[in-house]
């Protein structure tokens, strides 16, 4: 779920932006030219995600897919994801451009961490792989959830009960996430584990 | 604390004003679906990936049209800010009216934008919806009881504060259209380099916006063949397998293609910079328009103040 224009307050957009700003200047140090392939297809794929719709019961949810972007990219995570915000709010207006800062903060921060997460636990056989990928993903939604909630927070007591639900929504997405992301990385894995290695990204 | 006042809604009441409701929104679902199944003819069953190009109508002539665009998006982004401090609905509502005339102005097919609204109708109804219900009690406002819902009143303070949300959001998005439609998406970013982007940024932006619509033939393919071969989703453990693996594919796949790509073209002699041919001048003219925006923020927020 994105937050759109006019929610924030304009103090916590500018704030917002300033730290999305911040991110990704850091995130932009760490990238090579010879990266730019693999931030394009993980910014793609993470634009491409959100138009997937697997269904939960009744209703379906879209996929986020914070940690894979994380585990794929590491540190340059937080670039790829604001990237993939901008066009999607430029695209089809999923969030708004005075909240792409907010936005940013909100799924950028979990990718970053679940990265940091992935490549401290992934171990070395494919079980541990699977598992460090399923933590990781679930833990990316559930971050970005937290930070979707507090950040409504800021908006004022009008908000509590907006913030709640909005908490509420995610849980199906953490659960299918979590799923998802276990299976992909175990794919991976096995297929083509130096896409999981982001030590090359790492000067 | 101001005494506030209370509405007491009788079931008949309420009744007929749902009744309305659901029959309207049964009568736009079954306008939509209509729609849907002119479109998708031929389709079957496919489900909707597509992603509209945002610069599908540079080439046309008009006010923002002709504006540098890096004095457009100069001016343009900060009074999508100045829009989102809005605090009153009357200067909201004209921000509002504003953007409309924009979007009139960039002559634009109008339902370019009603699917850019569409796509923030569920968050914005979540807002209507929700936070009428939950807001705190301030004094001197109205409150409407519903007949089965006495522990949770309607109030009018908070469904004002959330109306105002939906109208600054749609002030805002409209104007996506004048601010990145009006200009092809690379001369876009040349005059956000212009303003300072980094480079490098500007070319990230480029090539992922490029693959999207490669990816997007991509999982149309892959999820044409996992249909074929009866994959059905549904909520158990073989969707997820069945998603992980496909996501893993479109990243190996991908990540190949994009490999060879880049390779050709270092080959060509990308050294990590497009050569461009645009000239940037602004003129008197775009500096005049820019005047008339910050003015038109100016009296938005006066209006605002009052």
């Amino acid at each position: 779920m994105h937050i759109s224009d006019g929610v924030l307050p304009t103090a916590v957009t500018i704030a917002a932006y300033a730290v999305s700003f911040c991110g990704a200047a850091w995130s932009l140090r760490q990238v090579e030219n010879k990266d730019l392939p693999k931030i394009a297809v993980v910014t793609s794929a993470f634009f491409v995600a959100s138009l997937i719709h697997l269904p939960f019961g009744p209703t379906s949810v879209h996929l986020l897919l914070p940690g894979i972007v994380g585990a794929l990219l590491g540190p340059v995570a937080f670039l790829s994801i604001f990237l993939g915000l901008f066009l999607q709010s430029i695209l089809f207006q999923f969030g708004g451009l005075t909240a792409l800062g907010a936005n940013g903060v909100m799924m950028g921060m979990p990718a970053l961490l679940c990265g940091l997460l992935f490549h401290l636990i992934r171990g070395k056989t494919a079980l541990s792989h699977t598992i460090a990928g399923g933590i990781c993903g679930g833990l990316g939604t559930l971050l970005a959830a937290t930070l979707l909630a507090g950040l409504l927070a800021t908006a004022g007591e009008d908000f509590a009960g907006v913030a709640k639900i909005a908490l509420a929504a995610h849980i199906p997405v953490f659960i299918v996430e979590a799923g998802v992301s276990a299976f992909a990385v175990s794919f991976l894995f096995k297929v083509k584990p130096e896409l999981l290695d982001t030590s090359r990204l790492r000067k | 604390m101001t005494p506030h006042n209370e509405i007491h809604i009788s079931i008949t009441a309420l009744a007929t004003v749902l009744g309305a409701a659901i029959f309207s929104i049964v009568l736009l679902r079954m306008a939509l679906r209509q729609k849907q199944r002119r479109n998708a003819a031929g389709r079957n069953g496919d489900p909707d990936w597509s992603v509209p190009t945002i610069d599908a109508y540079a080439d046309r002539i008009s006010f923002f049209h002709q504006w540098d665009p890096r004095v457009k998006i100069a001016t343009l982004f900060p009074y999508c800010f100045i829009v989102v401090s809005l605090q009153s609905l009357l200067s909201s509502t004209i921000a509002l009216l504003v953007s409309l005339g924009a979007v009139a102005a960039c002559r634009i097919p109008f339902a370019r934008t009603a699917k850019r609204l569409l796509a923030m109708a569920g968050f914005l109804s979540m807002f209507l919806l929700v936070v009428p219900f939950t807001s705190p009690l301030r004094g001197g406002e109205t409150l409407i009881y519903f007949p089965g819902m006495t522990h949770f009143p309607f109030h009018m303070a908070g469904f004002f504060v959330a109306l105002n949300i939906v109208i600054k959001a749609c002030g805002v998005a409209l104007l996506m259209e004048p601010l990145f439609g009006t200009a092809p998406l690379a001369v876009t970013l040349q005059s956000l380099s212009r303003l300072g982007l980094p480079d490098s940024i500007s070319q990230m932006i480029l090539l992922s916006h490029r693959y999207i619509f490669v990816f997007l033939n991509e999982i149309q393919r892959m999820y044409r063949g996992m249909r074929v071969r009866g994959f059905m989703p549904g909520t158990n453990i073989a969707t997820m397998n069945a998603m992980g693996n496909f996501f893993g594919m479109l990243f190996v796949r991908s990540f190949d293609r994009t490999q060879r790509v880049y390779e050709a073209m270092l080959c060509r002699g990308y050294n990590g910079r497009f050569p461009s041919f645009i000239r940037f001048q602004a003129t008197p003219k775009d500096w005049g328009k820019t005047v008339f925006w910050l003015l038109l923020g100016l009296l938005l927020l006066a209006i605002d103040r009052i």
